[in-house]
């Protein structure tokens, strides 16, 4: 439909129906969606055509007219008090006569926190099914990081107590801080572009995202899809430090470490420095005395061969002196005197040794060796 | 005793030294190599001493320089 403005000179000006008509056509063709958010302000009454309630987001109190048929709210049976989840299928229009902007409701489902853990339950199945939270996707974290890369919010008593504690721990410690918003319905977005900024310095070597506790709905950025991929897919260890008491959220199971406190965290990714520093003193004793000691062993052992060393030449040759003494033995035992002295004798000519009587002629000189001597004789 | 070096390392010398003080034990040597051995192995055992006198100076210096280190950073 032709929405026609007055002209008055070259002032082109709309009455106030034809500007309402205009922007509800634009409305008009919008497409249907969904919206989540609180019932509040719950109007019908049986003279009404309509139901009137107010639609509010519990993160930060953004307000939402709806209405909806009677006939068709009193059909959906619900029952709907002030406070209670839904989501709401319907349009945005403009109610013309009073330009009040809108939402047409067509239909409404409850969607109280019981839905919301079911979604949740399913969200997490889908993604460890995907292998998102495996034990073996886990990386460890550095030793030092030449940069700690901090994901909180501006004013966050969690901030503070990673600061305070890598201050503590590690008075070197680099910490580059993004801050962003860690609640409401921007901040799953808000806190994937902080995580993928410090993702990528060169000097972040490890990223800690860190809340300082929160209610369920709170929480809920840190169950986000879109954040759970990417603190997966992180080119760099993510430490997970969203304080809480039951409910995990799932960053916790996709991060390298979860930590329980901001303070934790803040402890796991920097050392003590001064536990460094003693334990270097210590290992330098342990390194002098245990050279100490080596060189001790050694002197030992050298003593020990030096005194073989010292003994052997006397030993061998002791041993050849004992050897030389049973082979004069042996020679002694072989030797003739040994006959002799049992009575024998040996009888010699200036010929030589008499074996035969017909070697000798009467009268002839012999020399005859016993035992103890020897004596001249003569044959008869 | 090997090494890139022309000195002789302390192990190749210990080695060497025992091998002598076995050979003369088992009493397979000759006299003559058997004075030959023990003077070969005095020379071994004074050159081992010798390394070891000086590794133990330079442990010495360096546990007195890992003393003065602490001893300054003490007061700070």
């Amino acid at each position: 439909m032709k929405i026609a403005p007055i002209e008055y000179g070259d002032r082109k000006v709309y009455t106030v129906a034809a500007f309402n008509r205009g922007v509800a056509d634009w409305l008009a063709r919008l497409p249907t969606l969904w919206v989540e958010g609180e019932v509040t302000e719950l109007r019908r009454h049986t003279g009404w055509q309509s139901v009137f309630f107010t639609l509010k987001d519990p993160s930060d109190g953004a307000c939402l007219p709806v209405t909806m048929p009677r006939g068709r709210f009193e059909a959906l049976r619900l029952d709907l008090a002030d406070g209670e989840r839904v989501h709401v299928f319907g349009r945005p229009e403009l109610y013309e006569a009073r330009g009040d902007f809108r939402l047409r409701a067509l239909s409404i489902e409850r969607f109280g926190l019981g839905d919301h853990l079911a979604a949740l339950e399913r969200l997490k199945r889908k993604l460890a099914a995907e292998g998102l939270f495996a034990p073996e996707r886990k990386r460890p974290l550095p030793r030092f990081p030449r940069a700690v890369g901090l994901v909180t919010g501006n004013d966050a008593a969690a901030k503070r107590d990673v600061v305070s504690t890598l201050a503590a721990r590690f008075p070197p410690a680099h910490v580059v801080v993004a801050e962003t918003y860690v609640q409401g319905p921007r901040a799953a977005a808000a806190i994937v572009q902080a995580l993928r900024g410090l993702a990528a310095r060169p000097d972040v070597d490890v990223i800690v995202v860190a809340r300082g506790g929160g209610s369920f709905e709170d929480l809920l950025p840190f169950s986000d899809e879109r954040l759970i991929r990417a603190i997966a897919s992180s080119p760099v260890p993510v430490v997970s430090a969203v304080g809480h008491e039951q409910d995990t959220p799932l960053c916790d199971l996709a991060a390298d470490v979860r930590a329980s406190t901001p303070t934790a965290a803040g402890r796991l990714v920097v050392p003590d420095l001064g536990e460094l520093l003693e334990q270097l003193d210590r290992d330098r004793g342990r390194l002098a005395r245990a050279a100490q000691r080596t060189l001790a062993r050694e002197r030992d052992r050298l003593a020990l061969v030096h005194e073989r060393l010292r003994r052997a030449p006397a030993l061998a040759l002791e041993r050849k002196r004992a050897a030389l003494a049973q082979s004069a033995a042996r020679l002694r035992a072989l030797s003739p005197r040994a006959t002799l002295s049992r009575g024998y004798a040996i009888v010699r000519t200036d010929d030589g040794i008499v074996r035969s009587p017909a070697a000798v002629r009467p009268g002839q000189p012999l020399r005859v060796e016993v035992a103890e001597g020897e004596f001249g004789a003569r044959v008869e | 005793m090997t090494g890139p070096s022309d000195e002789p390392t302390f192990e190749g010398a210990q080695r060497e030294l025992d091998a002598i003080v076995e050979r003369l034990e088992s009493g397979e040597a000759s006299i003559d190599e058997a004075i030959r051995l023990w003077e070969r192995g005095e020379e071994l055992y004074r050159f081992c001493l010798a390394k070891l006198d000086r590794a133990q100076g330079r442990i010495e210096e360096l546990a007195r320089a890992a003393r003065d280190d602490a001893a300054q950073r003490e007061p700070a």
